[in-house]
């Protein structure tokens, strides 16, 4: 029983890890490059959204959300500027060690903002419960839930049903033609860095508001969870990113029963058993060549 | 004087990692792997010579092959995938081989003092120079005979046809293949030999901090391991050792005299964002390897 209701928070929470590879997927799939700072720029979005907090405490929670998910936003605009805009498309080495840059200086700020500790953050109804038979459900947890998949059924409108996201959809499949229609290339990349940094704050302010504490370990630790995800759902995969994300999140929790030491170990030998038995991921077609 | 010697220590150490990594990033492939063997190698050799009481001469080449065997086993696996499925995986083998040595314990007496791995509170007392009575000079330049054999043994795989290999499975790999490259052989022995360096690096490191830890052979160091040649660029050795001599010397020995240490880690993301948009193709791109190269032919004739 425990078990189960492990697995089923580890559902839940895993909805945070499936907005993160969504992020990293959108990106990828667009660019064909791999932006390896996103996960820091979600952080980076929480973080900022709780010194607006630490100064304005009578802030609701949703608007401290907001400010999460909009600070993101502009920062994945700042990245795509700093780290792809005026790299040549021809040098994927450069931009990668761009990104890592980014990566390196927004964890250093999140370590300085921080102290080099967790801090408090606002949490959503932290003890309410909702119990349903043998199951003792979080309603914060299932807050979290909601709001993810909201905030993916908005991102499915808005690639399926705005002129934006047909662009979107176009340049990631055919960048050459999509010009030739006279889409703006540089304009949908950065609007796809927009939203997906937007999805991103948002999965950040989420994490750090289910735990009521945003750890200043969390730019590297979600940089390497969102990868996983994004590799075990299969790359440029909407729904594969979703799916891995509450597959990773199930595993974690569920393991967390057994012993938090080696959680982290079993998570990195999952994707290995991916890399082996499903290489292109749960829905990616495959194309190991990048 | 000591300082300079310690600082000549750590960029010997950072060279060696950014040439393991060097062999890999020539055929293309992108490994975050290189803490790991790193890791292996320390721990390998700093058991050795501190529980066994093997020769430090022994214990190197020992590290180095327990470093090249892991990174041949791992990469035959691993270099099915290219690009960004390569970061990940490499990305969790390095992972999951810091989790294995952060509940790794294998501790035994030795006088009234226990040494070996002790999982979390890392290796300690790895004292061999120190019980040798080795100056900080000796040691100096001990690891400096292995950084200058290394660069020697690259800069003459460079210009022998083994870097040609290496380079064309780097450039393009269909081509490659359709003039009888066996991809997999090139990419598993550069990955190999990649870990082997990758493996004395660890082993020296281990050896002159006295002290390792898990934590200190995370993502980090894996990154740091491929922004050196990324850095210093691809088409010469020297790049990489430029590239340290950037990072280690002058922005994280040097800035902190100059600006304080407070901002020198945030300086130093954003010089390798500056830098990598000024030349994206390393500070020693193939234009200036060829003129430093046109240099010394044109002295030579004359």
């Amino acid at each position: 029983m425990v078990l189960i209701q492990a697995i089923i928070d580890g559902i839940l929470v895993g909805t945070t890890y499936a907005l993160i590879g969504i992020g990293f997927t959108l990106i990828f799939g667009v660019m064909h490059k791999l932006n390896l700072a996103f996960a820091a720029a979600s952080i980076a979005g929480a973080f900022l959204s709780l010194i607006v907090w630490q100064n304005l405490k009578w802030l609701p929670v949703p608007a401290v959300f907001l400010i999460a998910a909009l600070g993101a936003g502009v920062l994945g605009y700042v990245i795509y500027v700093a780290c792809f805009r005026f790299i040549p498309l021809k040098s994927p080495l450069a931009t990668l060690m761009a990104t890592v840059g980014m990566l390196i200086f927004l964890d250093e700020v999140v370590t300085h903002v921080s102290d080099g500790k967790a801090q408090d953050y606002p949490g959503m109804l932290p003890t309410a419960r909702w119990v349903l038979g043998p199951l003792d459900l979080r309603v914060d947890y299932l807050l979290v839930f909601a709001i993810s998949v909201v905030a993916m059924l908005l991102l499915l409108a808005l690639l399926f049903r705005t002129r934006l996201g047909i662009a979107t959809r176009a340049v990631a499949q055919q960048p050459v033609a999509a010009q030739l229609c006279g889409i703006s290339l540089d304009r949908t990349n950065a609007a796809t860095f927009v939203i997906s940094g937007v999805l991103g704050g948002l999965a950040g302010a989420m994490i750090g508001s289910s735990a009521e504490l945003l750890s200043n370990l969390l730019p590297l630790q979600l940089t390497v969870k969102g990868l996983i995800v994004t590799v075990i759902g299969g790359l440029g995969s909407i729904p594969g990113a979703v799916v891995a994300g509450l597959l990773v999140g199930a595993f974690e929790k569920g393991l967390e029963t057994w012993s938090v030491l080696a959680r982290d170990l079993c998570v990195m030998l999952l994707i290995f058993v991916f890399l082996v038995a499903k290489p292109a991921g749960i829905f990616g077609k495959l194309n190991v060549r990048d | 004087m000591d300082y300079l010697y310690g600082l000549a220590q750590t960029i010997g150490v950072h060279t060696i990692l950014g040439l393991s990594a060097y062999v890999v990033l020539q055929t293309g492939q992108v490994t975050m792997a290189q803490a790991a063997f790193y890791a292996v190698g320390a721990y390998v050799a700093a058991m050795l010579t501190t529980v066994w009481g093997v020769n430090i001469l022994l214990a190197i080449p020992a590290a180095a092959a327990v470093a090249c065997a892991l990174a041949g086993l791992a990469g035959f696996p691993a270099l099915r995938f290219k690009g960004l499925m390569l970061v990940v995986a490499t990305m969790a083998l390095g992972e999951a081989v810091r989790e294995f040595f952060f509940n790794f314990d294998y501790q035994i007496a030795k006088g009234d003092l226990k040494v070996g791995p002790a999982g979390a509170e890392g290796f300690r007392q790895i004292r061999y120079f120190y019980e040798r009575g080795w100056t900080t000079a000796e040691v100096a330049g001990f690891i400096w005979v292995f950084v200058i054999g290394i660069m020697a043994l690259l800069w003459w795989m460079d210009r022998s046809r083994i870097g040609a290999v290496l380079r064309a499975v780097g450039e393009d790999e269909l081509a490659a293949q359709s003039v009888g490259i066996n991809l997999t052989a090139v990419k598993v022995s550069a990955f190999a030999l990649g870990g082997a360096i990758a493996g004395v690096g660890g082993a020296l490191y281990a050896h002159y901090t006295t002290h390792v830890e898990h934590t200190a052979f995370g993502v980090v160091m894996a990154t740091f391991a491929i922004a050196y040649p990324i850095l210093g660029g691809l088409s010469s050795v020297f790049g990489t050792l430029i590239a340290v001599l950037f990072i280690q010397g002058l922005l994280i020995q040097g800035l902190p005299i100059l600006i304080g240490g407070e901002l020198r880690n945030l300086l130093f993301g954003l010089l390798i964002l500056l830098a990598m948009n000024i030349r994206p193709r390393g500070l020693i791109d193939e234009r200036v390897a060829r003129m430093l190269r046109g240099l010394f032919v044109r002295s030579r004739n004359a």
